[in-house]
C-alpha cells in the first residue's frame, strides 16, 4: 500500500474522515449558477490567514516601546532578512483585506443575499467588517510613525463627542490625556491578541450561518425562483448543484491566485502605494505634519468629520450609517431579491457607492 | 433568577478589577506652573512646551505681551501648527483657524484653545 493510501486508511477509521469528505465536500453542493463573487470569502480567509502568519513572524523582531518601536520596524525593514517581505506582506494585505472586505459586501448587498433570514449572517459578517477596520487602526499605531501618531489622535479624540462622559472615554481609550506608551501598549495587546481572538469566534460563528442556512441562490436568469420560506427551521438545499470540491474549490483557488498575484504586484512594483510621506517619519507628539490624512478606507470618516461644523453631528451621521447598514435585513423586509425588480434600491447602491468614493476623494484633496 | 442574580454579581466583581487595570493612572508630580526662559519666545515667534502632560504653545504678539495656550486642537486633538505671516494658528488635520489669542476664525473646531495665565518674572515667564 502506497504511504499516503496507508495514512488516508490509518486515520479514516479513527476519525472517519472519508465520510466527512463525502459529506462536507464532495457532497456539499451549490447552486449551479454560483458565480465569482462568491469566491470571496475563501480569499478573505486566505488572506486572514497570511496576516495570522506575517504576524507571528513581525512580533519576533518588534518592539512595543514608543522610544523603541519606529527604530523596531526600520530594523525589520532594512536588516532582518526577508523582513520587509513580511512586513510588506501584512501591510499590503491588511489593505487588501478591506478592498476584499467591501467587495464581498457590496456583492452581497447587490444580490440581496442578506435576504430569505440570512440577517445572522449579514450582522456577523458586518460585524466582522468593522473588527477588521479595528484591527487596521490598532495596527498602524504599532509603527510608531507620524502617520500612526496623528491618525491615532484623531480617531480616540473623536470619542469626545460622546456626552457627558467624551473626554473620561477618550482618556481611557489612550490611556492618559495624549497618545503615549500607555497607548501602545494598550493597542499592542488589542492588535496581536484581543481582537485577533474576537475576529477568529466570529469567523467560526459566520461560517456556522453560512453552513447551517445553505449558501444563497445567486438572483439572475429567467429560471430563477424565490425559495419558499416555511414556518420553521430549513437549511437552503440545492439538488442538482455543483459540488464544494473540486468543482468550486478550483474556482476559489483561481480567485485567491489572482488577489496573490494582485498582492505581490503591488509589493514589486508599487511598494509605495500604500506609504505617504508621514509614515517613514518617526512619531513627534508635539508637530501634527501639514496636509495629513488618514488611510484611503477612512477618508470618507475623515471628511464627513470636516464637513458638518459639529464633531457630534459629523459622528452622528456615521454612526447612523453604520447602523442603517447593520439592521439593514431588518428595515428590508420585502422578499424580491432580483436586482432589475428592485430600481430603488439598484439607484439608492449606486449612488451610495459613488456618494463613498466622492467624498473620499474630496477628502484626499480637500 | 438567582441563578442570573448570582452570574451578574460575579460579572461585576470580576469587571471591575480589569476596568481599574485599565483606567489610566495619576501621573502625579506633573507641576501646574512651568517655567519658560523669556530668550525662548521671541516677538511674533512661538514656542512650544509640555504643560500638565499635553503640548502647549506661548506666544509673544506684542513686545512684552505674553499669551500661553494649549496647543491641542479643540476639534479632534491634533496639534495646531504657528502661522507666522498670517498671524494665527492653523490646524493640519482639518483646517481649523485660531487667532493669536486662540479665538475660533475658521474650520470645524467648536471652541477657543484653552489659555493659560501667564506672568513674567525676572528673565522667566511662569505659566499656569
Amino acid at each position: 500500500m502506497q504511504p499516503v493510501k496507508w495514512l488516508v486508511e490509518f486515520v479514516d477509521v479513527r476519525l472517519g474522515i472519508k465520510e466527512i469528505y463525502q459529506k462536507e465536500l464532495k457532497g456539499y453542493l451549490l447552486p449551479r449558477k454560483v458565480n465569482v463573487w462568491y469566491t470571496l470569502g475563501a480569499v478573505l480567509l486566505t488572506l486572514f490567514t497570511i496576516q495570522i502568519i506575517t504576524g507571528i513572524l513581525l512580533l519576533m523582531f518588534y518592539v512595543p516601546d514608543a522610544e523603541k518601536a519606529y527604530a523596531s520596524v526600520e530594523a525589520i525593514m532594512n536588516d532582518v532578512p526577508f523582513g520587509w517581505l513580511f512586513r510588506m506582506l501584512h501591510v499590503v494585505g491588511a489593505n487588501v483585506i478591506v478592498i476584499a472586505l467591501l467587495m464581498h459586501m457590496l456583492s452581497v448587498l447587490f444580490m440581496n443575499s442578506y435576504k430569505g433570514r440570512r440577517e445572522f449572517t449579514w450582522l456577523t459578517g458586518f460585524i466582522l467588517f468593522n473588527l477588521a477596520m479595528g484591527l487596521c487602526l490598532t495596527g498602524y499605531l504599532l509603527p510608531w510613525s507620524q502617520l500612526s501618531f496623528w491618525a491615532t489622535t484623531v480617531a480616540t479624540d473623536a470619542a469626545g463627542a460622546i456626552p457627558l462622559v467624551g473626554d473620561q472615554v477618550v482618556e481611557f481609550l489612550r490611556g492618559g490625556p495624549t497618545v503615549d506608551n500607555q497607548t501602545l501598549g494598550r493597542f499592542f495587546a488589542l492588535h496581536v491578541v484581543g481582537m485577533p481572538l474576537v475576529l477568529l469566534g466570529l469567523i467560526g460563528l459566520h461560517l456556522f450561518c453560512v453552513k447551517r442556512r445553505g449558501i444563497s441562490t445567486p438572483p439572475f436568469g429567467e429560471d430563477y425562483r424565490e425559495p419558499q420560506e416555511m414556518p420553521f427551521f430549513e437549511h437552503e438545499k440545492h439538488p442538482g448543484g455543483i459540488p464544494f470540491f473540486p468543482n468550486y474549490f478550483v474556482k476559489d483557488a483561481a480567485v485567491i491566485a489572482f488577489f496573490m498575484a494582485f498582492m505581490l504586484a503591488i509589493i514589486f512594483y508599487a511598494p509605495g502605494l500604500f506609504f505617504p510621506e508621514t509614515a517613514f517619519q518617526r512619531a513627534d507628539p508635539f508637530v501634527t505634519p501639514p496636509h495629513i490624512k488618514p488611510e484611503w478606507y477612512f477618508l470618507w470618516a475623515y471628511q464627513t468629520l470636516k464637513i458638518f461644523p459639529s464633531k457630534i453631528i459629523g459622528l452622528g451621521v456615521q454612526v447612523a450609517f453604520m447602523t442603517f447598514l447593520a439592521l439593514l435585513p431588518f428595515i428590508d423586509r420585502s422578499r424580491e431579491r432580483r436586482p432589475a425588480k428592485r430600481p430603488l434600491f439598484v439607484t439608492c447602491y449606486v449612488l451610495g457607492i459613488l456618494l463613498f468614493v466622492a467624498i473620499s476623494i474630496w477628502g484626499h484633496y480637500s | 433568577m438567582m441563578l442570573g442574580g448570582l452570574g451578574a454579581l460575579i460579572g461585576a466583581a470580576s469587571a471591575w478589577p480589569v476596568l481599574r487595570f485599565l483606567s489610566p493612572r495619576a501621573t502625579g508630580g506633573k507641576a501646574d506652573t512651568v517655567t519658560v526662559a523669556r530668550s525662548d519666545v521671541k516677538q511674533g515667534d512661538a514656542h512650544f512646551f509640555q504643560y500638565r502632560s499635553k503640548p502647549a504653545v506661548v506666544l509673544q504678539p506684542k513686545p512684552g505681551e505674553f499669551v500661553a495656550l494649549s496647543a491641542v486642537c479643540t476639534h479632534l486633538g491634533c496639534i495646531v501648527a504657528w502661522q507666522k505671516q498670517a498671524g494665527e494658528f492653523l490646524c493640519p488635520c482639518h483646517g481649523g483657524r485660531f487667532s493669536a489669542e486662540g479665538q475660533v476664525l475658521g474650520g470645524p473646531p467648536p471652541s477657543p484653545l484653552e489659555s493659560f495665565p501667564v506672568k513674567l518674572e525676572g528673565d522667566q515667564l511662569k505659566i499656569g
